[in-house]
């Protein structure tokens, strides 16, 4: 493996990849970038493999092929994932995280409704929430994913329980922006885009990015089941070493307007190229008035840092779903995430390609209301109630 | 011409108005209640909420198909079967997700000599994926009961000489008298030694 990406990675013999062609799910989003770029580039030839990109419009959809094989492998949320693996809610089926896609770049939304009012930020909407009995109608993509739980924590993080005193539903991206015109809903967190779009628009302004949440945040991830990781390794790590070019590509040698561009087309995500290019290089309008650019921009790389599959990262996801009743029960969470995160795999790819691999698979960040998260101790984090408190757990008394 | 079994409360999601009119005909034709819903008609979860449909039939290639899924999780005590139906042509996918117990899938044009019997098939599979999981709960509720109840009667045997046989029954007896799950009354007996040992 003495050859460097840039004279294409030659693969032989026994290192072959065991299929030739990767069928590759996504949804359109702004986040789906390196995957696009493998393809349009022709990256995905230089490790063996030839990818077929096949677009969906949901993450059941999306879901349900990857589960039947119809996609090897999916642009997926992190926690559907991890849905997937503990069968919350649907189908149950081991699972395989190979790498994470992305950090930041997500946000949450309000409308137009609630800025006459005054309510800008989490504080103003708490107290809100707090005076007013008809609870605020707030939507996220998908009821075990990212941007539920984002949602989630932020309110949260404001004394807002999310469960009782707010209602949330599932609301595909595309409609919205038409909901939110409608005063059909109060607000959404999605993905880029989507929050752009209601600036851009008009119809609704940016009350906190993703990274405001948690900078640096863990989003999208490549996924696939256990059992194409068993049986197809040459190929898994052949789409880890492929994207991962991708994502080196994207943050160190491509103008991001062409990569905009790329993505802007009608069968790609099929919006104007500002709307991508703006907050894709970090320059963030809120809507409010305020412009700014942004330190923990949407990004794909980060010198290898962004890709690593950390298990720090996969356990929060899986407390979160505890903490919220999705998942009923502690699983053995160490366990549970080493079995998933696909590290081992990941380390080879990285390292054929010469990228760095971090020293250790958890890492430490500081969220928006102060907490530490590092991967440890999971089960204490995930018993909290909204307010900090352990949940009192039902006592049968006789 | 064939008896539908029961008419059925049927909500049909799909952009395509003329193929979701064709549908909604058959369908009523088969003597169930049609309801359909286009993307631009408000929120799919509030139209399930306020029509509590017996089966949903939705187009694979809407985006709407996503606000479904809070069914499953929010709604986990009466899932509703969902028949999806696509113009995709790949069986081998279709035949794995459905084994999977994800949702029923429908290849091709939903016509009217195929619909009904699919809608058929497909909720006689959905219920018998429901009454797998079902089972599966119970036994690991079974599995999990029995922990507490072995203690409970454990300390029974301990502090008041019981052999097992009389404690089980002592258990049991009081459950009764007091209205409570065996697992329940088990689990007092040990919250309330556990408080009175130093």
């Amino acid at each position: 493996m003495g050859q460097g990406p840039q004279h294409g990675f030659r693969v032989a013999g026994s290192d072959a990849p065991e299929l030739a062609e990767v069928r590759l799910g996504y949804l359109p989003l702004t986040d789906c970038a390196s995957l696009i770029l493998a393809q349009q580039l022709g990256l995905d030839r230089r490790y063996g493999i030839r990818l077929q990109l096949t677009r969906e419009v949901s993450w059941a959809t999306l879901r349900d092929k990857l589960l039947g094989g119809a996609v090897h492998a999916a642009h997926l949320l992190y926690g559907l994932a991890y849905g997937i693996q503990l069968g919350i809610g649907g189908p149950r089926r081991e699972m395989s995280v190979l790498m994470t896609l992305n950090q930041n770049g997500q946000g949450i939304t309000l409308s137009n409704v609630l800025r006459a009012a005054g309510i800008t930020d989490g504080t103003r909407l708490a107290q809100q929430v707090r005076r007013h009995p008809e609870r605020l109608r707030l939507a996220h993509t998908f009821p075990t994913g990212t941007h539920a739980l984002w949602l989630f924590y932020w309110l949260a993080a404001h004394g807002v329980d999310p469960q009782t005193e707010v209602e949330t539903l599932t609301v595909p991206p595309p409609r919205m922006l038409e909901r939110l015109a409608a005063n059909a809903l109060d607000g959404y967190s999605a993905g880029e885009p989507w929050n752009a779009h209601a600036v851009q628009t008009g119809m609704g302004f940016t009350v906190i990015t993703s990274q405001a949440i948690w900078p640096d945040h863990p989003d999208k991830v490549l996924a696939t089941t256990r059992e194409f990781t068993t049986r197809y390794p040459r190929t898994a790590r052949a789409l880890i070493m492929t994207l991962l070019d991708a994502a080196r590509y994207i943050e160190t040698t491509a103008d991001l307007n062409t990569v905009a561009r790329r993505l802007a087309r009608p069968e790609v995500i099929d919006t104007n190229v500002d709307t991508i290019f703006e907050r894709l290089r970090g320059e963030y309008r809120d809507g409010l008035g305020h412009h700014w650019q942004d330190p923990h921009p949407l990004r794909f790389f980060g010198d290898g840092a962004v890709p690593f599959p950390y298990l720090s990262d996969a356990l929060w996801f899986v407390a979160q779903q505890r903490r919220w009743g999705l998942l009923d029960h502690d699983p053995d969470y160490v366990n549970l995430v080493t079995q998933v995160n696909q590290t081992g795999l990941y380390a080879e790819a990285a390292s054929a390609l010469g990228v760095a691999v971090p020293s250790s698979a958890y890492r430490s960040s500081r969220l928006i209301d102060g907490r530490i998260w590092d991967g440890r101790a999971p089960e204490l984090f995930a018993a909290r109630s909204p307010t900090g408190n352990r949940h009192e757990r039902p006592v049968a008394l006789a | 011409m064939r008896e539908p079994a029961a008419p059925l409360c049927i909500l049909l999601v799909d952009a395509v108005t003329e193929r979701a009119d064709a549908l909604a005909q058959t369908l009523a034709a088969g003597g169930h209640r049609v309801i359909t819903h286009h993307g631009e008609s408000g929120d799919l979860a509030t139209a399930v909420a306020r029509i509590e449909p017996d089966v949903v039939i939705i187009d694979v290639d809407t985006p709407d198909r996503d606000m479904l899924e809070d069914m499953h999780i929010i709604d986990r005590e009466r899932p509703r079967p969902i028949l999806v139906f696509t113009q995709d042509d790949n069986p081998d996918y279709i035949r794995a997700a459905v084994r999977a117990g994800v949702s029923a899938y429908v290849v091709g044009d939903l016509d009217s000599r195929r619909v009904l019997p699919l809608l058929d098939v497909a909720i006689a599979r959905f219920e018998q994926f429901q009454n797998l999981r079902r089972e599966l709960v119970d036994a690991r509720t079974a599995l999990a009961d029995r922990k507490p109840i072995e203690r409970a009667k454990g300390l029974l045997m301990k502090q008041r000489g019981m052999d097992e046989e009389m404690a089980y029954s002592a258990l049991r007896r009081m459950a009764m008298e007091r209205n409570l799950k065996l697992v329940e009354l088990a689990r007092s007996l040990i919250a309330a030694a556990e408080l009175l040992t130093p």
